[in-house]
């Protein structure tokens, strides 16, 4: 009966197989978001724990429990870690980190690390802000763009429509796959109107040419987001008159970067397949602090 | 000296010009209104500066509108301008114009003109019509406020205001230095404060406070900006870079830099010099229509005064900068110059603008030699 259907699963990672006492160096990263926190723990340069969490309105609190968890219960203690480096909306409540560093830094090294050299194109889908970033040389950032008002596009907004619709979030992208055709997409501005439109795709399906099945209506919606979402890119791409073209690889990070129904129409639009890693999409920026801080 | 407060003083600051010298004052909107004429008819002319304050008025008159425009609808309709005597509005932007004649309904008691500038500022006729649409207007200020407006009254307006020109100019030059001693929050309300300040009181100030200027300490070595876009109000976006290890050194706004860049070069025709002066203003979005020669203009700014990076701030649904936006980006890339560009309202969000800046910053420094090793001193 109490389902939240927005929201995501939080996830908690420590490797059982690396002992952290043989470690040369242990560093850290925590990244506080406005949505969720992220910690990440490396041992050696390779990643040996990790979580994401809600972050909740205590920025302090819930840098702490990301950290605490991402080192498990093998002993390891704060003072194992040579740098712990800290960054997101709420970095400056992060008290123990060493150093603090700018969001866009530290998707540009996260990056690196999950995709390798190849990768010139970051676009990081957060919960409240989308950023496109183009890299170059091995770390430095060429230039990079954030979504203005309004908020279409953001991961709060999907959150609050699967609580609107009473469809899990991350059933919601796959289903959308399902849809032959992309219909129109709702509002790609204000998500308070993509999604009541969202709902009145369901509720008032007569006012519409035809029917849209429950696969084309989740189209519609997620349509809306790669739309925004690539808009930003957009400005960010070649100011050559024509089709969006970007540099490079692409890396998709952040919680959005899960969801295939945004991920598979943002590669359709732009003619490129995103590159592949094996690390959470989430736990980019806080790689990044960890890197940048050691 | 706290230029904040004197702006936010503004008011009563013409209140009282007006009770001393039983003169009229007379408001306007933008930076392409001829003030001399105004003040050659013993008029005092002020600025209209959009203020943030609770609205719920001016949704009424013009939703949707930019939200400068939306602020000075509501700050007239709360009474807070019932001691000006007129408004004009000169042929610009549109949504200052809804704002205009909003008030003007609303403030029927008003003595109101709207004067014609062409948007083609150089074609053939322009400065011909331009000149024309001015002897009109001397004529309406002469009416308003019963003083003739003679040729030795231009003259000495002229003066007066070229005179404010070559202050600021001056002061403008003082940012060009290395380790500039005065900073850019302070010089765009000094700037403001110029807009709603008898020209005759402001130049005795600025010769002043540019003597103090001149006596400071260099300021510490900081990123040099440009701050590009529409027109802003007061310097939160300027105070931010400063807490942020960066100075705006030199801006292209409609009331920052461009309200006093170019002088009038006199001649027989007073008219017609004035004419030029409007019309020969550093290019602004509404007014380059045609050549588009505003991003080469920015350009050159930036080169002189030596910027490491550009702000490009817009108001949101200013259409105008919007339409222009494009431009300036694509020639800011092809010249190499790092630039951010975001949307704000009469509002600057504090934490996502910090945010950004944060960001830009790093940025730009990676790719600073001058500042090597700036940023391990530095904390975030």
């Amino acid at each position: 009966m109490n389902h939240e259907y927005g929201r995501w699963p939080e996830s908690v990672w420590t490797s059982q197989e690396l002992d952290w006492k043989q470690a040369e160096r242990i560093i850290a990263g925590v990244d506080v978001g406005t949505t969720s926190t992220q910690a990440v723990i490396l041992r050696d340069g390779k990643l040996f724990g990790y979580a994401s969490i809600r972050t909740g309105a205590d920025f302090a609190g819930a840098g702490e429990k990301a950290l605490k968890l991402a080192m498990g219960e093998i002993g390891m203690r704060r003072e194992d870690i040579a740098a712990i480096g800290g960054t997101g909306f709420g970095k400056r409540n992060i008290g123990f980190a060493d150093r603090l560093f700018d969001e866009v830094s530290c998707c540009m090294k996260g990056a690196r690390y999950m995709f390798g050299p190849e990768v010139r194109t970051v676009v990081d889908m957060g919960g409240q802000t989308v950023k496109a970033i183009r890299l170059f040389d091995w770390d430095r950032v060429r230039d990079f763009m954030f979504n203005d008002k309004c908020a279409t596009g953001e991961g709060r907004s999907l959150e609050a429509l699967c609580e609107l619709l009473h469809v899990d979030i991350t059933e919601i992208g796959p289903k959308s796959l399902e849809a032959e055709k992309d219909p129109e997409p709702v509002s790609t501005t204000c998500w308070t109107f993509a999604n009541t439109e969202t709902l009145g795709l369901f509720g008032r399906p007569e006012f519409k040419s035809e029917k849209l099945s429950e696969a084309e209506i989740y189209a519609s919606h997620l349509f809306a987001y790669s739309w925004r979402i690539l808009g930003v890119i957009g400005r960010l791409s070649s100011l050559e008159v024509g089709e969006i073209r970007i540099d490079g690889g692409l890396g998709l990070t952040g919680g959005l970067a899960k969801n295939p129904g945004i991920t598979k129409r943002i590669e359709r639009d732009l003619g490129v397949e995103a590159m592949k890693s094996d690390i959470d999409p989430m736990l980019c920026g806080a790689i990044g602090a960890a890197l940048l801080a050691c | 000296m706290d230029f904040t407060k004197r702006i936010n003083d503004r008011h009563e600051y013409a209140k009282a010009w007006k009770a001393r010298t039983g003169g009229k004052v007379l408001g306007y909107f933008e930076e392409t209104f001829p003030e001399e004429i105004a003040y050659a008819a013993g008029i005092l002319p002020v600025r209209i500066l959009a203020e943030a304050k609770p609205d719920c008025l001016s949704d009424k008159w013009i939703y949707g509108a930019c939200f400068p425009a939306k602020a000075m609808i509501n700050q007239f309709l709360q009474g807070e301008y019932d001691y000006l005597d007129g408004l004009v509005n000169v042929e610009g932007c549109q949504w200052i114009f809804n704002a205009y004649e909003v008030i003007t309904n609303n403030k029927p008691e008003l003595f109101k003109h709207y004067l014609f500038s062409p948007d083609y500022t150089d074609s053939k006729t322009s400065k011909d019509v331009f000149r024309s649409e001015l002897a009109i207007f001397r004529g309406l200020m002469e009416q308003l406020s019963g003083n003739k407006v003679t040729d030795e009254k231009l003259d000495e307006a002229i003066e007066i205001y070229n005179k404010n020109r070559f202050l600021l100019r001056r002061l403008c030059e003082l940012r060009r230095a290395d380790r500039p001693k005065i900073h850019g929050s302070e010089f765009m309300d000094l700037v403001l404060l110029d807009q709603v300040t008898d020209k005759a009181e402001m130049n005795e100030f600025l010769e002043r406070f540019i003597e103090e200027v001149e006596d400071r300490e260099p300021g510490p070595d900081r990123i040099r900006l440009m701050l590009i876009g529409s027109e802003t109000w007061n310097s939160e976006l300027e105070r931010m870079c400063e807490k942020l290890g960066a100075d705006v050194v030199i801006d292209e706004l409609d009331n920052g830099t461009s309200y006093f860049w170019n002088t009038i070069y006199p001649q027989r025709d007073r008219l017609m010099a004035i004419a030029l002066r409007y019309l020969n203003r550093p290019h602004n979005p509404v007014k380059d229509n045609n050549w588009r020669r505003r991003p080469e203009q920015i350009f050159e700014l930036s080169e002189d005064y030596h910027v490491d990076g550009a702000i490009i701030a817009k108001q949101i649904y200013c259409h105008l900068h919007g339409t222009d936006n494009y431009m300036v980006w694509k020639l800011l890339r092809e010249r190499n110059i790092p630039y951010h560009y975001f949307e704000r309202d009469m509002f600057v969000p504090e934490e996502e603008t910090e945010l950004r800046l944060e960001a830009f910053l790093n940025m730009v420094r990676g790719g600073i030699t001058r500042l090597a090793g700036w940023h391990k001193k530095a904390k975030i």
